[in-house]
């Protein structure tokens, strides 16, 4: 597989980027755009589309056709594009505040219809840009700036909710394996149908810090053992025998986990 | 009669463990008390696949005790060397020829710097009695299968073991997969008869040096937060951060071009150059 050397397509003048040390929004980013380069989109006609928070603020850094739109109607912005330029590539950056809490309505309605879209939702369990706040993915007991003493909501299940949406690809994928990363979002890209692809990442500022899970290199280890191919074998392991062991962590669910050939809209009528 | 011990030593996937079996069973065969014991795993990455038989009219531990066994056999060089301190003085060696270079001899990762023995039987003059060195795998690869090289050592063994051809022969037939009894049988039987080599004869180690590829740790300074990721993940140590917190490539010359720094820098401040020309491409 050749390498794609990614810096003609980032916007040199604009960067650095704004995004903290060792958030990992970046390596997914870098990973979209290599997923560009594979999937042979030329970049004059790829749209990324994004609402507001940490995710969306990647967009203004990479040399596509970017529209950064009002929080969490980036779904309904990038439906408009695709109805009236249908021969463009859209995407859409969005970040779990943004998607699925402010934005939840038009993630699922842009599903429902099958629009052919690709959706990349940003996943760090907690509002990064506004000061570190509870988001609706955040897992129960972890600590945020509004609930201090550990959230007692459960958390959104993102992957669940696009499949019974009617996402025709539903992935979800760690900013801790760029190279997983780079073929999932290049399958989805090529995907004809609404594609969802729920990236875990990191907020060392916040979630990290709140919660005691380390800095970038931490997190990204952290992010690891999200993985229910790896944390629920850890769990079952047991080393001694006789010493009760804690209830397994929730590991989640990673890879392309939903894939179907369904009608797309294209707001026509057929016939 | 006090128990005879013998050791095989080789790289997994040699049938080490299967010929020890076979070893054994022709042993009881012969109305002997047996003890076998092996440590098998990770050979091919320096680990060590070794098998002690200890047989006799009594057999107390399954251990050969150093410096005390009969025969030796290495089936391949490294490892007969390895385990040689078991070999009782005047004990006989059989060696198979053949060489496998461990890939943790392997010292450069851009090039390959192995500090394997040279295959020389006179390095050890003084430490054994007879030394049977043959091509066990050239052997079997003429018969048909490299993969009966294990039943060319064990030919080779059984010279210096008082166990009958009729025993070695159940034994084989019992052990190895059914279709290639009779390969293994003739492979046996070809290892007996196998003459000494010269090793002036064999050819040197055929390594084929690897071009030297260079790599440049590009990092923009200006984009990079020094967040401390790629630090964390370079397998070679290139990257660190100073007292002050700040990213410094500390050792380019080590870097093999895995790309993980690059992949994994949220910041898009690491690239890995190939110089123009070089192997593996310009970049």
């Amino acid at each position: 597989m050749t390498i794609v050397d990614i810096r003609p397509h980032l916007r040199e003048w604009a960067m650095p980027h704004v995004l903290c040390a060792g958030c990992a929004h970046g390596i997914v980013g870098r990973a979209f755009l290599v997923a560009t380069d594979r999937a042979g989109i030329d970049p004059d006609r790829m749209v990324v589309v994004a609402g507001i928070g940490c995710s969306s603020r990647l967009v203004g850094y990479l040399d596509f056709c970017t529209l950064h739109a009002t929080h969490g109607r980036a779904p309904a912005f990038a439906t408009g594009v695709k109805l009236a330029r249908p021969e463009l590539t859209v995407a859409v950056f969005s970040g779990d505040g943004d998607g699925l809490a402010i934005g939840g309505n038009h993630l699922i309605h842009a599903a429902r219809r099958n629009i052919d879209l690709t959706v990349v939702l940003f996943n760090n369990e907690i509002y990064g840009m506004t000061g570190g706040q509870v988001a609706p993915t955040t897992q129960r007991g972890a600590i945020a700036s509004t609930t201090p003493r550990g959230n007692t909501e459960p958390a959104f299940d993102s992957v669940a909710l696009m499949i019974g949406a009617g996402a025709s690809f539903v992935a979800r994928a760690s900013a801790s394996e760029p190279f997983t990363l780079e073929r999932i979002f290049t399958e989805a890209l090529t995907h004809r149908g609404f594609a969802f692809v729920e990236v875990l990442s990191d907020c060392p500022t916040y979630f990290g810090r709140y919660n005691r899970l380390g800095d970038g290199p931490e997190m990204l280890a952290w992010l690891t053992r999200q993985d229910s191919r790896v944390a629920e074998p850890l769990a079952a392991k047991r080393v001694v025998d006789h010493l009760p062991i804690p209830e397994a962590p929730p590991g989640l669910d990673l890879g392309v986990l939903h894939r179907e050939e369904r009608p797309v809209f294209t707001g026509r009528r057929s016939g | 009669m006090s128990a005879r011990g013998v050791v095989l030593a080789g790289v997994g996937g040699q049938g080490v463990v299967l010929a020890s079996a076979v070893l054994a069973e022709a042993a009881l065969q012969s109305g002997f008390e047996v003890k076998q014991s092996e440590v098998h795993g990770m050979a091919q990455r320096g680990g060590a696949v070794v098998s002690h038989i200890r047989y006799g009219d009594t057999v107390a531990s399954p251990i050969v005790p150093l410096a005390t066994a009969d025969v030796l056999a290495g089936f391949e060089w490294a490892e007969a060397l390895r385990w040689l301190p078991y070999l009782a003085p005047g004990g006989a060696l059989v060696v198979d020829a053949r060489r496998i270079v461990p890939p943790g001899a392997c010292r450069d990762h851009r090039r390959w710097g192995v500090p394997y023995p040279p295959l020389d039987p006179t390095s050890i003059a003084g430490r054994t009695g007879a030394v049977v060195l043959i091509d066990a795998t050239g052997i079997a690869g003429t018969l048909g299968n490299v993969k009966a090289a294990n039943s060319v050592v064990m030919g080779a063994v059984s010279r210096f073991l008082d166990l009958s051809d009729a025993a070695w022969e159940k034994a084989i037939a019992r052990f190895v997969p059914p279709r290639t009894v009779d390969l293994n049988i003739e492979a046996f039987h070809a290892g007996q008869q196998a003459e000494t080599l010269d090793p002036a004869d064999i050819p040197e180690l055929g390594l084929d040096p690897l071009p030297e590829r260079h790599y440049h740790i590009d990092v923009n300074e200006a984009w990079c937060k020094d967040c401390g990721i790629c630090p964390s993940i370079c397998p070679e140590f290139c990257l660190a951060l100073d007292d002050a917190h700040r990213l410094v490539v500390v050792d380019e010359e080590a870097c093999t071009g895995c790309r993980l720094c690059e992949v994994l820098c949220p910041d898009f401040a690491i690239r890995i150059v190939t110089p123009v020309g070089a192997q593996g491409g310009a970049r």
